[in-house]
């Protein structure tokens, strides 16, 4: 882990409330599932750094892909060009892919991490699919870009098309004796329903939480794996769905 | 940074405090740097850590959320999670007594008869006890141990007795003056005392009307705070260290001259794990 203060080379909007950032980076080398912690704010007000994962990183390019969703995000969202972002990371555990016909889940901003992976699967001429939901059609990104690594996509949305459809539905009446792994992407409730569904592959989920240090100091992150806490940040992001205990939340 | 500046900031900031050399008076607060294992270069060139506070039995600790950030700080609710003093003997202390720091052992007990259990089976290991005295007694129906100074008090004699080593006290400021019960823990035989533990703090989900955390408050906006409870100790006769929202060697100094001889980082190493070492190389600044 090192930290950058980065300059953003190109700030582009995907939708009304998904931007992405790219940054000429020469860093240590970031894997799928990890991601960097970006400080929002260089006063304290916005006092802990958020967790993006790296949506892309090619060529000494890294891009991060942000939803805006609350008040650090919002101000991300307003970053320019030429403005300099502090980051620390990369974080998370590094993911090795399995090279066998897998299938790529996600949901809404989920895919930025996926994306991610779906370009190091490429690169290793590992055969993918890809099912991505979003809400409204308007949604989607990296559309042609993932058309052209993967196999075969398939797009779904709640509103928009004809056929309306979320993830979790979709994946019910796919065949999936084609595939032998699964990754995860996006909102608990859809973690959670797939999770449910107990699906004939193995599938990895990419996990979400509050996070403090993100770097496995502060023991902030803990998600319930196999009876005992585990640290998304360290332990993670990268974790078996099956052996995730999601019920275990305060909330 | 080069040797040559390691060693300037050595004989600058190098100080005694009970009756032990420290490289400088910044140190690792607990539950901020686990057991200072993972950033070694930064556990190194601190004064001293403060481990993550350990507790007779093992313990997984509370579901999340356990971090919500709010305004200036961030409220936590890790609840403790720890080996448990048995395997902290066994597996986390032997690779923490090749770092080249001072370790303080934070020990939390949830009766008196746990302090004296875990500082005694620790022993001599460690260059001295760090007591969290913030933990709920559940001998006195969960009333926290810091609030009352008799039972402060006992704590202390109690594992005073079990220990030559350094024993200092974490106050808590929830509720209680500091200054009462830390005079009573000196008059028990405290070497020092440290304060301020995290503040009582919650927040709401506002959509599902329930309460989203409750847990401590820490960071900047317990500041102003914490520096008031140091320089109200001003007058007590044991070292006392500061802790509570230090973010730069500007902060870290004021908690210097409100009357602290060292003081401890907490949340500033959540935003930027590497602050302790830019907060000793600004403080050398102002005492250089
Ligand atoms: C490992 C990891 C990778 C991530 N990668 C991306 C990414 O590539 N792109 C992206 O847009 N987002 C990503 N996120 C989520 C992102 O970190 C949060 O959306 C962001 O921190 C919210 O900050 P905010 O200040 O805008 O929102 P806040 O004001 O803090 O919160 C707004 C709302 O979001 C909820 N929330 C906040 N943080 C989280 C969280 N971490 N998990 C679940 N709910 C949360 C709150 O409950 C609230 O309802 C990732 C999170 C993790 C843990
Ligand atoms: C995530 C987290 C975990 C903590 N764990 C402990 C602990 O185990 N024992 C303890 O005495 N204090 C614990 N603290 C309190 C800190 O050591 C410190 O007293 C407090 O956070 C105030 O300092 P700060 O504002 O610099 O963080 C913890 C604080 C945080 C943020
Ligand atoms: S965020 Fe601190 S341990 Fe994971």
């Amino acid at each position: 882990m090192r930290s950058y203060r980065l300059k953003i080379a190109r700030r582009t909007t995907y939708t009304e409330n998904i931007f992405g950032l790219e940054f000429k980076y020469g860093g240590i080398k970031p894997w799928p599932g990890q991601f960097f912690h970006v400080r929002v704010d260089e006063g304290v007000e916005l006092f802990l750094n958020r967790p993006i994962s790296v949506a892309s990183y090619k060529r000494g390019h890294l891009l991060l892909v942000v939803k805006i969703v609350g008040r650090g995000t919002k101000v991300l969202s307003m970053k320019k060009a030429g403005d300099y972002l502090t980051l620390f990371g990369p974080f998370g555990r590094r993911f090795r892919p399995v090279h066998k016909k897998s299938l790529i889940i996600a949901g809404g901003i989920g895919i930025a991490p996926l994306h991610f992976l779906a370009e190091y699967m490429a690169g290793c001429n590992i055969d993918f699919d890809v099912l991505y939901g979003v809400r409204n059609k308007d949604e989607f990104i990296f559309r042609s870009d993932l058309k052209r690594m993967a196999s075969r996509v398939t797009f779904v949305a709640e509103r928009g098309y004809k056929d309306k459809e979320t993830v979790v539905a979709r994946i019910r009446r796919m065949d999936l004796n084609d595939f032998s792994v699964g990754y995860a992407c996006g909102p608990r409730e859809m973690l959670m329903a797939l999770q449910e569904l107990n699906l004939p592959i193995t599938t990895y989920a990419f996990c979400e939480d509050f996070m403090g240090c993100g770097c496995g100091l502060c023991l902030g992150c803990a998600i319930m794996h196999k009876g005992v806490y585990r640290r998304i940040c360290v332990d993670g992001p990268v974790l078996n769905l099956g052996d995730i205990d999601f019920e275990v939340q305060n909330l | 940074m080069t040797a040559r500046f390691l060693t300037l900031e050595i004989l600058i900031l190098k100080c005694r405090i009970f009756d032990i050399e420290f490289k400088n008076p910044v140190f690792l607060a607990s539950g901020t740097f686990e057991y200072g294992l993972i950033y070694r270069n930064v556990t190194n060139r601190a004064g001293a850590i403060c481990t993550k506070g350990i507790t007779a039995r093992p313990r997984g600790g509370n579901p999340p959320p356990r971090i919500f950030e709010t305004a200036c700080g961030l409220i936590n609710s890790v609840g403790l999670e720890n080996p448990g003093v048995d395997v902290f003997c066994k597996e986390t202390l032997p690779r923490m007594q090749r770092l080249k720091t001072r370790i303080f052992v934070n020990v939390a007990g949830f009766t008196i008869d746990e302090f004296v259990e875990i500082v005694g089976k620790i022993g001599p290991r460690v260059d001295g006890f760090e007591l969290n005295v913030s933990c709920p007694n559940v001998d006195m129906g969960g009333v926290s141990f810091g609030r009352d100074p008799d039972v402060c008090a006992e704590v202390v004699a109690r594992v005073r007795a079990v220990t030559k080593l350094p024993l200092i006290v974490k106050l808590t400021a929830n509720f209680c003056d500091p200054l009462v019960v830390a005079r009573r823990c000196v008059e028990a035989g405290a070497d020092g005392i440290s304060l301020i533990n995290t503040l009582h703090g919650m927040a709401f989900d506002l959509k599902k009307r329930e309460v989203l955390i409750q847990g401590g408050l820490s960071g900047p906006a317990i500041k102003p705070f914490a520096l008031y409870c140091v320089h109200r100790l001003k007058d007590i006769d044991v070292p006392i260290i500061g802790v509570g929202g230090i973010m730069s060697g500007a902060d870290a100094y004021e908690f210097l001259l409100a009357g602290a001889s060292a003081v401890e980082i907490g949340s500033a190493i959540l935003r930027d794990p590497f602050s302790p070492l830019r907060i000793i190389k600004e403080l050398k600044r102002y005492t250089g």
